[in-house]
Parts: C-alpha cells; structure tokens; sequence
C-alpha cells in the first residue's frame, strides 16, 4: 500500500453497473521524496472511499488485484482506500 | 520479492476491518523504482532493519484471515546481518 494524500473529489453522472453510491477521491501518492519532506509527488490517481476520507487527510491506498478484493461482486477498482493515517513516523 | 528497508510505521483509526490489530511498517525498498511501501509485519521488525517485502496478495490475506482484505505487501523475512564475502 502507498502513502497518499487526498486533494479532491470525483463524481460521475454515467457509470459502469458495478459502481453502485461509489465515493471517489483524486489523490497523490507519496515518493520517496515526499517522506523526506519535498513537497513532490506521483502522478495523481482516483482511489475508491469507503472509509469516508477528506480533502487533505493521509490515506492508505491498496493496489492492483487487491483494490477489488473488498468487494463480494467483482468490481472495476484498481485502486481502494484501506486506512486512514492519523499519524506516521519514517526516517531515513 | 523485493529487499527493503524498515523506515517507520503509520498509525490508523478508521480502516478496513481486515487490517485492525497488524503493525503496519513503512519500507522503503532498495531498488528506487518503487515507492516506500506501508507493509504488514507479523515477524517484528524493527526500524533500520532490513527485510524482504512481498506483493503476494493471497498470502497477505492468509496472514490477516480475511478473504475481502485489500492487504498486499507483507514481510515475509528479515535479512541478516551482512557481511562482506571478500576473500
């Protein structure tokens, strides 16, 4: 799971049937440069909520096959929000 | 698999329910291709020691015991020490 920090929301008026009351937030991941203090970051991605994350707020984003794995039905998400982080502690 | 580094943990309130009671570990790996990971440590490692991380999702829902877990990277060993094979 990367790092990232939520800077927007998404909202969509056509959507595919699996997407049912889907909350999406715009976020950027976290680089190694970004733990050091830099204010850069990875190219921005849409992260599927069900945790209820704000603007601003840190999250940890799970990717890949297991993006989907939360889900009973299979649903089109490569990219899921697993935790919120409150707090975190990393150095180099 | 890929050999990292443990450079620290993060804390959480609000996360899937999988992921309740699990250290999670930030690892930064050593090739730079890839970015610090938060990884689920069941092995107790600790910060500044070097382990080996895997991206086994099915292991990491074994680990966790929950099916629906978004879990992905888990640490499957700590590395020993190393030690220098110059003859």
């Amino acid at each position: 799971m990367r790092m990232g920090t939520v800077v927007g929301r998404v909202t969509l008026s056509v959507r595919n049937k699996r997407f049912v009351g889907e909350r999406l937030l715009l976020t950027l991941p976290w680089t190694s440069d970004t733990f050091d203090g830099k204010d850069t970051y990875a190219p921005s991605i849409v992260v599927y909520d069900q945790l209820g994350a704000n603007i601003g707020q840190n999250i940890a984003i799970s990717e890949g096959r297991e993006a989907a794995c939360p889900f009973p039905e299979p649903t089109p998400v490569d990219a899921y929000c697993a935790a919120l982080v409150d707090d975190h502690f990393y150095k180099k | 698999m890929r050999l990292a580094t443990i450079r620290g943990y993060v804390t959480s309130t609000i996360k899937h329910a999988s992921l309740e009671g699990w250290r999670l570990m930030l690892a930064e790996p050593d090739s730079s291709d890839l970015a610090p990971q938060i990884v689920i440590d069941n092995l107790g490692a600790a910060i500044g020691q070097k382990v080996m991380i895997s991206s086994d999702g099915s292991e990491a829902r074994k680990i966790v015991g929950d099916e629906l877990s978004p879990a992905r990277w888990t640490v499957m060993g700590i590395i020993d020490l190393e030690r220098s094979l110059a003859v």
